[in-house]
């Protein structure tokens, strides 16, 4: 078989080599809008059809979409759901600038150009079958993502901690059960993941009901410091949110001593890994070397990208 | 006989389509997108190599403006030597042709990454002189035709292969730094390479690229850049120099006004980023244009532009 040394591109390296088969792995659809609804604090949730992304899709992936034809670049936004059988794509998203402003005025029978799904997603290491889920604002859409694939994966126990300084753009129950390290205000859980089976806790620092009030790594934090040697030997985590969310979350990390992989954000053109504009230093066994965060990641170990704090910081 | 088909400097390619360095890195990134093949393209140009590996700016490396964006990567690459040796053989040559684009910080790193090029199985090489965003080399040789000169004669030495120089846009008179280069032994020229350009956020008050200066590409420069075509086709029609005309060109209209212009071939950079499938449809529109005009050749377009009595009055306003 012939290979492509996808490293090669950024830095060399000799140790990981990507079969050819890249090709034809990122489709390009105009996708119906099938639903876009408003949240609290200027959050939509849209759901369009890409068959083929919903197809191929992977949690962690993204897809760089035209907002609207009036502004060429793309935005990434990850994929919260893809739903193979009916080939629908969701997001949630929260506009920054003028994109995702003009996305947000798009209408159901709208068509936006979709390429997706592209990038490295989350893959959790098998031998470490507990799961700490991180997400922070729009950091939750690869987070619901990945519970929502792993929840049917025997032996797994995925525990799910959200933060958000807006009301959740989701419907909330109390949750069932009592956790060890989790107090008792954290009483709010969210609905389709109570479906799943899967257990949830939230956090805001903006005093919403039934949430932790605090960051969602102190949240995190509790939990961890009440796991046993044991459970912390099983334990791994995976996380997306804001940058200071991602560093405390890496403090956690090299505080327990557990594996832990994060997906990023940089400000991208292409989103395919030809233009090298969305490049991030990382750190490995050969020194320093730039990423593309769109092909190379999104999702990257959390040691490659944040050292170890120094002692007291 | 395929009417797209056309003659670069000695290179036969199948379609007047040329994909941009820096734009689909080292030939193979943009065949992750289904439907998207090297094949529609009569050549790619692969990304800025120097002679040692550069890791390029920091970030942010790019910014949407209106009609465009800066890019200032750095010229990240892992070196010539590894780009022959491990990239340039999972090429595949069978597809399309392939250009390198060299960079160098002095007159004997041009040379030295072309020499080695020159041993490759590469097409041809694109004498980038013109790069805005390493602080040393790159743009300074393209702004003065002497030191242009000096390059492409440094270069022209150790290679027979078609040797295409990368003008920039960023300089008085572009025609006249063409002109040394022809003497100097350009085979061809791109043009032109990006404005350079800045932005900031209010908010932070600081520049929003990294480099704090970067290129402009895109829509926004496509008018400076049909004008810069025009300028150096002018001067360099009677040595039957071929031009790479490129800036902001995303369709078939687009690319017909650089032929026009006067460039053999059009190239395509920032619109794939927006539009991956770009060469696909700018290849059917140019086609079709040629049928609908009773044309049986996209080389009868070149530099057929009908300019009337005006061509003697080059004052503006
Ligand atoms: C892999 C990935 C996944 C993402 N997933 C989501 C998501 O699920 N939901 C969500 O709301 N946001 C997400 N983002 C962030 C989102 O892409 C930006 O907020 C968005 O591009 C801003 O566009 P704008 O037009 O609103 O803002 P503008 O400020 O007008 O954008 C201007 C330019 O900067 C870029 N830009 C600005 N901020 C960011 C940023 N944080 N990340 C990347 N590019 C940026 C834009 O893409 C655009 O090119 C993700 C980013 C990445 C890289
Ligand atoms: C992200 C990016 C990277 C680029 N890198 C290079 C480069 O390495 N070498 C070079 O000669 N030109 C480089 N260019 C310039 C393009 O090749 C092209 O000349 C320019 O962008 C104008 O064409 P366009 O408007 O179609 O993009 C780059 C452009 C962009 C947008
Ligand atoms: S956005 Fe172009 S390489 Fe990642």
């Amino acid at each position: 078989m012939r290979y492509l040394d996808t490293d090669g591109y950024p830095w060399p390296s000799r140790t990981r080599r990507i079969p050819l088969t890249i090709r034809g792995t990122i489709f390009l659809e105009e996708a119906e809008i099938l639903e876009h609804r408003a949240y609290p604090a200027e959050q939509y949730i849209v759901t369009v059809s890409a068959p083929e992304a919903a197809r191929h899709a992977t949690p962690g992936s993204f897809a760089h979409i035209r907002c609207d034809p009036g502004i060429p670049l793309r935005r990434p936004l990850s994929i919260m759901r893809a739903e193979r059988a009916s080939g629908r794509l969701q997001f949630l998203y929260k506009p920054v600038g003028a994109g995702l402003a003009a996305l947000a005025t798009r209408e159901p029978g709208e068509r936006i150009s979709v390429l997706a799904p592209i990038g490295r997603g989350f893959e959790p290491d098998p031998a470490r079958p507990r799961i700490l889920a991180v997400g922070g604002g729009v950091g939750i859409p690869p987070i619901v993502f990945l519970a929502e694939d792993l929840r049917e994966r025997a032996g797994l126990e995925l525990m799910v901690m959200m933060g958000s300084e807006v009301p959740f753009p989701f419907d909330l129950v109390p949750a069932t059960r009592a956790i060890d390290g989790v107090p008792e205000t954290a009483s709010q859980s969210l609905a389709l993941f109570e479906q799943w089976g899967i257990e949830s806790r939230l956090a805001s620092g903006a005093g919403l009901a039934g949430c932790f009030d605090g960051f969602v790594t102190d949240l995190a934090n509790g939990w961890l410091r009440a796991s046993t040697k044991q459970e912390l030997a099983r334990t791994q985590i995976v996380s997306c949110g804001p940058e200071p969310m991602l560093r405390a979350t890496a403090e956690l990390a090299y505080a327990y001593d557990l594996p832990c992989q994060v997906a990023v954000e940089e400000y991208m053109a292409c989103g395919v890994g030809g233009c090298a504009g969305c490049t991030l230093e990382v750190h490995g066994a050969n020194g320093a070397a730039m990423k593309r965060v769109c092909v190379d990641g999104p999702v990257f170990d959390v040691r490659s990208i944040y050292a170890k704090p120094s002692i007291g910081s | 006989m395929n009417p797209l088909a056309i003659d670069f400097c000695g290179l036969k390619l199948d379609s007047p389509i040329v994909l941009l360095s820096g734009c689909v890195g080292f030939g193979e990134e943009y065949t992750r997108v289904a439907g998207f093949s090297n094949t529609d393209a009569g050549a790619i140009v692969l990304k800025g190599t120097t002679l040692a590996p550069r890791l390029g700016n920091a970030p942010h490396r790019v910014w949407e403006t209106p009609a465009g964006m800066l890019n200032a990567i750095g010229l990240q690459n892992p070196g010539v030597d590894h780009v022959i040796r491990e990239i340039l053989p999972k090429l595949d040559f069978d597809e399309t042709r392939f250009i390198a684009n060299v960079c160098g910080s002095t007159v004997e790193e041009y040379a030295e990454v072309t020499r080695r090029f020159d041993d490759s199985p590469i097409d041809a090489m694109e004498i980038n002189i013109s790069c805005p965003n390493v602080r040393e080399g790159g743009v300074a040789f393209g702004n003065y035709p002497g030191m242009s000169a000096q390059v492409v004669a440094a270069c022209r030495a150790v290679t027979r292969k078609p040797l295409i120089v990368k003008l920039s846009p960023n300089q008085t008179d572009i025609a006249a730094n063409a002109r040394a280069c022809v003497d100097a032994g350009a085979d061809a020229f791109a043009v032109i390479n990006t404005l350079m350009g800045m932005a900031i956020d209010p908010e932070t008050r600081q520049p929003i690229i990294g480099n704090i200066q970067g290129g402009l590409s895109g829509p926004a420069i496509r008018p400076i850049a049909l004008l810069k075509v025009h300028q150096v086709y002018e001067e360099v029609r009677r040595d039957g120099t071929p031009i790479i005309g490129q800036g902001g060109i995303e369709t078939a209209d687009d690319a017909l006004t650089f032929l026009l212009a006067g460039s053999a071939t059009v190239g395509v950079g920032t619109a794939l980023f927006y539009d991956p499938l770009a060469a696909k449809k700018i290849n059917a529109g140019l086609a079709s244009y040629l049928d609908s005009h009773g044309l049986g050749s996209v080389a009868e377009l070149v530099g057929a532009l009908d300019s009337g009595d005006a061509l003697d009055v080059p004052a503006s306003g």
